[in-house]
């Protein structure tokens, strides 16, 4: 089992092992794809195994995967596989029309890789301090890959991403060394102590002032990550001045695991404190993000930047639901997890297609999409509906369970209110993506070469849209089975 | 944990330590050379190094050794010196102009930051006085101080200098618990500061390139 568990995380290796050996990039993707499947193989494995039973802990608690970051580990892998994907069609027909240098293919697929590989490992470390490393250097990997074209518009996203991500994290250490200041009464004398699962155990012997300011913190810093408003400010310009399938990966992964150190944070608030604070601060961040998310989609304009405004409401409604907790919120958060991972991933997958064939990434110079590229234009449109949490897609099933995990929170106001401004970031959403699927195309000239190129563009696009489909109309006994155990690891 | 009360030998070279790397926070803050940013931070790095040392005499440690003599050839050497070549004297920076607001303002500021970082942690947050009582509000107030300098500062390079203060100021946290904090992590700790400063460097070169002047007051491309 810990062989699965390093495999899980080193597999996605393979991408940057081929970039560095000199690959091109249809043969650096074919590498990085191969990776991410053996890693996504892997991560099922894992919970399979897992599967309620105890959870694998070794080398003093520096390997722990329990479901929680098993399932974590899988939605990443996941959506790596899809990107990886993606990256294929995408860069070589940036290495073929000559805006991206065969260094920057490699550059690419190098961080690429290890960006994977490093949010796979922080998902698979019970010791807090390592947490914080790999979080830390996963920011680095993926700073890279937004500024990767040098353009002065990306290297400005990279560096405001850069450094406010790195300040948000450093909170986050912070938080986490006041969490081992609330514990001093453990006396904590090995490695061991420092973990997620000892504290959880010895919740009750923590100090409760110490590690409210603990909890605040972590979700200051780790809330940056994840893009909860205000520290959101990052996100938007990362996203749409990243190649999009990095876009894809910081969204549908990176900020997922942003959310899933705020959980860990959360159960250990959880078991010392009560419900009341900890429930308190992340619905205060998440209805934040979803009204600022909202707000800012009504403004018509670049579309990826949409998409971005679009996952930091989304990142606010998976707040809200760890907000409202009890096993409905819960339940509801983790869905909606994989949900929006999914979504997102077509989105930003199915954008990079549209800025290549378009060469703009303007709303407003896009039209005609379904009658020019009906597979993109599609999976935008239906990626479009799923991701505003339209039946059959899953997020409508996890939508209707955060908001019925509200109305048994207590007040109705609360499901009311994200009710309502799920219905403004609906309108605000369709009104820019329908602009761009209907209407007359213009003339488009094809920017891949062979119809390889073209299928393996549309191959991530159907995938992600097939499981988004699946996941709406029915959620397999072994889906349910690892969120209930998940729950349960949470308390 | 093993403890370190303020009143022993050790307790009273710590807490002197928080109040040096304080004191040249603030000097950092009121400061408008490039060049002096840099030096701050180095001497603050030293400081920091000693403070490693003096910790690993008192709990005779051999990791906070090895830590003492990183802090002291990275941070306190490597970093600097690079950051003096290959930015001040190679961007040619003298004078730092890009501030939103004026230095007695941010000064101001910054005391009712360490007042704000004494209110917060007060001895009630560290049960059984463990570790020096000085350190934590301190290193708290560092930390504080290097995110103002983030946020007042426009310069790309003022900014890589303030969140470097921000690191500086939770190590000096981590001293107090590195008893227990493994050797491992704080390692990996600085790995990341190193990767981050390098790429930081990358992008402050890309971006001096590409613009006339690397401030961040003139990136505005990006907007809403």
């Amino acid at each position: 089992m810990t062989g699965l568990a390093i495999l899980v995380a080193l597999s996605p290796l393979t991408g940057p092992a081929a970039a560095l050996a000199g690959a091109r990039a249809r043969l650096a993707g074919a590498a990085q794809t191969a990776g991410a499947a053996v890693a996504l193989g892997c991560s099922l494995a894992l919970l399979v195994t897992l599967n309620g039973h105890a959870p694998l802990a070794g080398w003093d608690g520096f390997l722990y995967v329990d479901s929680l970051g098993g399932f974590f580990a899988m939605t990443v892998a996941g959506v790596t596989l899809l990107a990886a994907l993606g990256s294929i069609g995408y860069v070589s027909a940036q290495e073929d029309s000559g805006e991206l240098s065969g260094f920057q293919v490699r550059l690419y697929f190098t961080f690429f890789g290890l960006f994977a590989s490093l949010m796979l490992a922080a998902l698979e470390t019970g010791n807090l301090g390592l947490l914080f490393v790999l979080v830390e250097a996963s920011t680095l990997a993926s700073a890279a890959l937004v500024g990767i074209e040098g353009r002065s518009r990306s290297l400005e996203a990279a560096w405001k991403y850069i450094i406010i991500s790195s300040l948000g994290v450093t909170i986050a250490l912070a938080g986490t060394l006041f969490l081992f200041y609330s514990a001093s009464a453990l006396h904590l004398g090995s490695n061991l102590g420092l973990t997620w699962p000892y504290l959880l155990a010895h919740a009750q012997a923590l100090a409760p002032q110490s590690l409210r300011l603990a909890f605040l913190l972590a979700v200051v810093g780790y809330g940056t990550k994840v893009g909860l408003a205000p520290m959101h400010t990052w996100l938007p310009d990362a996203h749409a001045e990243a190649p999009s399938p990095a876009s894809a990966m910081l969204s549908a992964a990176l900020l997922n695991v942003g959310m899933y150190a705020i959980i860990r944070f959360l159960a250990i608030a959880q078991a010392r404190l009560g419900g009341t604070y900890p429930r308190a601060v992340l619905l205060s961040f998440g209805f934040a993000s979803i009204v600022v998310g909202a707000l800012f989609m009504v403004r018509r304009g670049n579309f990826k930047r949409l998409f971005a405004y679009s996952s930091v409401e989304h990142m606010g409604i998976i707040a809200v639901a760890l907000g409202f907790g009890g096993v409905l919120g819960l339940y509801g958060a983790l869905l909606q997890t994989l949900n929006h991972a999914l979504a997102k991933a077509v989105l930003f997958l199915s954008s990079g297609d549209v800025a290549l064939r378009y060469r703009t990434r303007e709303a407003g110079q896009v039209s005609g999409l379904l009658a020019a590229v009906p597979v993109t234009g599609g999976a935008l449109l239906l990626a479009s509906f799923a991701v505003l949490g339209s039946p059959p897609f899953g997020l409508f099933l996890s939508e209707l369970t955060i908001v019925r995990a509200g109305f048994a929170h207590g007040s109705p106001v609360f499901p009311l209110l994200l009710l309502a401004l799920l219905g403004l970031a609906f309108v605000a959403f369709a009104r820019t993506t329908a602009g761009m699927v209907t209407g007359e195309p213009p003339q488009l000239t094809s920017p891949y070469r062979g119809r390889a190129a073209v299928a393996v563009t549309a191959a991530p696009l159907i995938l992600g849209l097939a499981a988004l489909l699946v996941l709406g109309l029915w959620i397999p006994a072994g889906l349910d089975a690892v969120l209930r155990h998940s729950i349960r690891v949470i308390g | 944990m093993q403890s370190l009360s303020a009143t022993s030998a050790a307790g009273v070279l710590l807490d002197l330590s928080g109040v040096v790397i304080l004191l040249l926070a603030f000097a950092c803050l009121a400061s408008k050379l490039f060049n002096r940013y840099v030096v701050y931070y180095g001497a603050q790095s030293v400081v920091l190094s000693f403070a490693a040392g003096t910790a690993a005499v008192a709990f005779h440690s051999a990791e906070l050794w090895i830590l003492a003599a990183l802090t002291f050839a990275v941070k306190g050497i490597a970093i600097p010196v690079a950051a003096r070549r290959l930015l001040v004297t190679r961007l040619a920076l003298k004078r730092d102009a890009a501030m939103s607001s004026g230095l007695s303002t941010s000064l101001i500021a910054g005391g009712a930051l360490t007042a704000f970082a004494y209110l917060v942690t007060r001895p009630a947050l560290l049960p059984h006085g463990t570790v020096a009582s000085a350190v934590v509000p301190l290193s708290t107030a560092v930390i504080l101080l290097g995110s103002l300098s983030m946020v007042v500062r426009r310069h790309t390079v003022a900014q890589l200098i303030g969140w470097l203060i921000v690191e500086n100021g939770v190590f000096l946290g981590a001293i107090t618990l590195v008893a227990t904090f493994p050797f491992i992590v704080e390692a990996g700790i600085f790995l990341d500061i190193v990767a981050g400063v390098l790429i930081m460097v990358v992008f402050v070169s890309g971006l001096t390139r590409q613009l006339a002047e690397a401030s961040a007051a003139e990136l505005r491309e990006l907007r809403g």
